[in-house]
């Protein structure tokens, strides 16, 4: 989270340059398309839904890279496919300078080792009929690591780190809170001393008062285990938060990748601008007076997206320019407009600048962290 | 006069694994035009209180147990089953978090919207439809004469959401309850829809409670709000009152909880520690002291009152001068609201009660 491994993390996106050693993960022009069928016997192919099309990404080794965008966006499909847990239509994925793309069995098995994930749901992502020790016990067991001793120990282990009493680890799910469930699951996926996690979700199905809890935990053991994290949401607050690279996804296809701080001051894609001028603020001065830009329409559907640009037919900017035919024609791709900062967008000159580009909550007094206040506490409402 | 009051509502849900308590004693006050935001988590009692309030307690388990509901001068809680028929839907409407489940999938929206006005409006087929066409292209849907036709699947989420809100306004109601209107939106559309439910609320003047966790939503959606907790209402204030100063320990928690897209990067998160409360167990003290930085002795023992923070004056419960009420024993000052946590010399949140005996 620190200054640096942004740096390091804009570095390696520079496409043209040959990836540098420290990228974990490197996704080239990663496609995941899912058949259409029709027919009563013999299904006809007739179309595909192309959740992922043309995805380019690199995460780098403890670097946190969030990755945002709408429902039905093929986000939760990038990291599935990152993990094989689908076979990609095509690109390729390398993790740690190993092609993973085409490989099966054994060797699967033993590049899973390595990634794990943790789900959204902490009532459906848990076997209700096996203990919370049996559960984190489970990936060891398949991967047969370590003895039946050393195992218990290690589960014990792994409740205490998460923030369980390890005595707990005899009870099945249901006698746990949702939060202490999401608990299980992060430690389920640490057993196998992963190197990358992907993070679908985690924290969107919990209670507001505990979602700080889970996010505050997955920080810490980052820090403790060097993880690197894919953190796939659609609540740019909690991205923005965590993450230290943000990469955009608009139907299929990644529209803007940049810093997380890069991203907030300077968002130079129209839709990134207009996803962080949806998201509601808690601070009603800020709610009065920012500038909302309302997007017409839906997300259209991913079996028959858009002809050019696929952002073109919410665009509010192409409306301002008058409609230019190039949007509709011509796929934008992904160019790097400052170092670290891509943007997929013909027109993302236009954006910078403009009135929309600023989210305007100067002004607006965010609560200041407890750490730094102590000695002098800012200028503080006054109460009579 | 106030459009609604509600008095010291309990309700209860009677269940094979024991009682659940849901609402313990909620009051509140609602005026024409205003909008309320009832805020909290799930399981804190804002929809069940909602809910009574129709009368529309999943039955038999759900039970009013005390209390009154009265809505422009009238006890709901007395009128018999026909009467509150006629009023929800005219003079009360809600609209669900999921517009799937609240449209029936098997007929058209035409035939769903028609039905409604002419369950409480003595109005011909022809003028019903019309009426339909009418609300349809007043929420923003496009071709609403051609949309009409169309089943509730063929709409988008935001669609259906917009279908939902236009049959709720078809008969003009005095109050809509939107229960979390937009949780399961995109942003974007979230964006959208509450951007048409207020301005549909202020052109017609209609009182709005809208239902949230989301403390985001609330800021700039409403007027007055009041968080509730384990089925109490644990503060209440004017929008711009609460958020400028929270003073609960609850509401400060849930403030500092959440990531916030102006926060300064690398600020930390102050999580609330610990679970929602049992609602099985019958509340002793306040509900809020097992998770509590600022529990005293007393928090366990007994349980606060919602009581104005200045005691000068009459005490509004309502409208743009309302006053800030708080539940609280050990009320944070304006500096622990910032920090988030006690900064009193010495100060350590009491242990319950039963950890004191065992120590001893």
């Amino acid at each position: 989270m620190t200054e640096q491994q942004a740096m390091i993390g804009s570095a390696a996106t520079a496409a043209a340059t040959p990836p540098p050693a420290r990228a974990l993960l490197e996704v080239t022009d990663l496609r995941m398309w899912f058949p259409l069928t029709s027919g009563i016997l013999i299904d006809r192919h007739v179309g595909d839904i192309k959740a992922v099309d043309g995805v380019t990404l690199s995460i780098n080794k403890g670097e946190t890279l969030g990755l945002v965008g709408e429902s039905g966006c093929g986000k939760s499909t990038v990291g599935r496919t990152l993990l094989r847990l689908y076979k990609p239509t095509g690109g390729s994925i390398v993790l740690d300078g190993q092609p993973i793309t085409d490989i099966g069995g054994a060797q699967l098995r033993a590049i899973r080792r390595r990634m794990q994930m943790i789900f959204q749901d902490p009532y459906a992502s848990l076997n209700p009929r096996m203990t919370a020790a049996g559960i984190v016990s489970e990936p060891m067991e398949i991967h047969d690591y370590l003895s039946k001793s050393e195992r218990r120990e290690r589960v014990r282990y792994l409740l205490k780190t998460v923030g369980l009493n390890p005595d707990y680890g005899e009870r099945y799910p249901h006698e746990f809170s949702g939060g202490q469930r999401q608990r299980i699951g992060v430690a389920r996926a640490l057993a196998l001393h992963p190197d990358l996690i992907v993070a679908d979700e985690p924290i969107s199905a919990l209670d507001v008062s505990i979602q700080a809890q889970i996010i505050n935990l997955l920080e810490r053991l980052q820090g403790e285990f060097g993880l690197t994290y894919l953190f796939i949401a659609h609540d740019l607050s909690v991205v923005r938060h965590i993450s230290d690279r943000i990469a955009v996804m608009y139907l299929g296809r990644l529209v803007e990748t940049a810093s997380s701080h890069e991203l907030y001051d300077r968002p130079l894609h129209p839709y990134s601008v207009a996803l962080l001028s949806a998201v509601p603020i808690p601070d009603p001065k800020v709610e009065e007076r920012r500038r909302r830009i309302i997007l017409t329409g839906d997300v259209p559907s991913p079996a028959n997206p858009p002809s050019g640009c696929h952002f073109h037919t919410r665009c509010w900017l192409r409306q301002r320019l008058g409609n230019p035919e190039r949007c509709a024609v011509e796929a934008p791709v992904l160019r790097e407009l400052e170092t670290g900062h891509h943007v997929a967008c013909h027109f993302a000159e236009e954006v910078e600048g403009s009135p929309e580009q600023k989210l305007d909550l100067a002004g607006s007094a965010p609560v200041p962290p407890a750490a730094s206040v102590p000695a002098t506490p800012p200028s503080a409402p006054q109460q009579p | 006069m106030h459009l609604l009051s509600i008095r010291d509502l309990v309700v209860k849900f009677r269940t094979r694994d024991g009682t659940i308590h849901a609402v313990n004693g909620v009051s509140l006050d609602l005026d024409q035009g205003e909008t309320l935001g009832l805020v909290g988590e799930s399981g804190c009692g804002k929809s069940v209180t909602n809910l009574a309030l129709m009368r529309l307690l999943p039955q038999p388990a759900g039970r009013i147990e005390g209390g009154h509901i009265v809505f422009e001068g009238q006890d709901l809680l007395e009128l018999d089953e026909s009467a509150m028929r006629d009023l929800r839907g005219k003079d009360v409407a809600m609209i669900f978090q999921d517009p799937m489940t609240s449209l029936n999938p098997v007929l058209r929206i035409e035939e769903q919207m028609v039905e409604t006005i002419r369950a409480h409006r003595k109005v011909s087929m022809k003028d019903a439809r019309a009426r339909a066409g009418e609300l349809l292209g007043m929420v923003g849907i496009p071709q609403p004469e051609k949309r009409l036709r169309d089943y509730p699947h063929q709409f988008s989420g935001g669609m259906r959401q917009r279908v939902m809100i236009a049959m709720a306004l078809a008969l003009e109601p005095k109050l809509l309850i939107a229960d979390e209107p937009t949780t399961a939106l995109d942003v974007t559309i979230q964006a959208q829809v509450l951007e048409l439910l207020s301005r549909l609320a202020a052109e017609r003047d209609t009182a709005v409670i809208l239902i949230t966790h989301d403390l985001g939503v609330v800021a700039g959606m409403t007027k007055r709000i009041n968080v509730m907790y384990a089925g109490f209402v644990v503060e209440a204030a004017s929008t711009a009152d609460l958020f400028a100063r929270p003073r609960h320990p609850y509401t400060i928690g849930l403030l500092h909880s959440m990531p916030r897209l102006d926060a300064e990067p690398g600020e930390p998160l102050i999580p609330i520690e610990g679970a929602p409360p049992d609602l099985r167990a019958a509340p002793v003290g306040c509900p809020f002291a097992p998770r509590c930085a600022w529990a005293l002795e007393r928090c366990w023992m007994e349980n606060p009152t919602l009581a104005p923070i200045d005691e000068i004056g009459e005490i509004v419960t309502t409208g743009a001068s309302v006053t800030h009420r708080v539940a609280c024993w050990n009320l944070p000052t304006a500096d622990e609201a910032i920090s988030a946590r006690p900064e009193r010399p010495d100060f350590v949140a009491a242990p319950p009660p039963s950890a004191v005996e065992s120590a001893r």
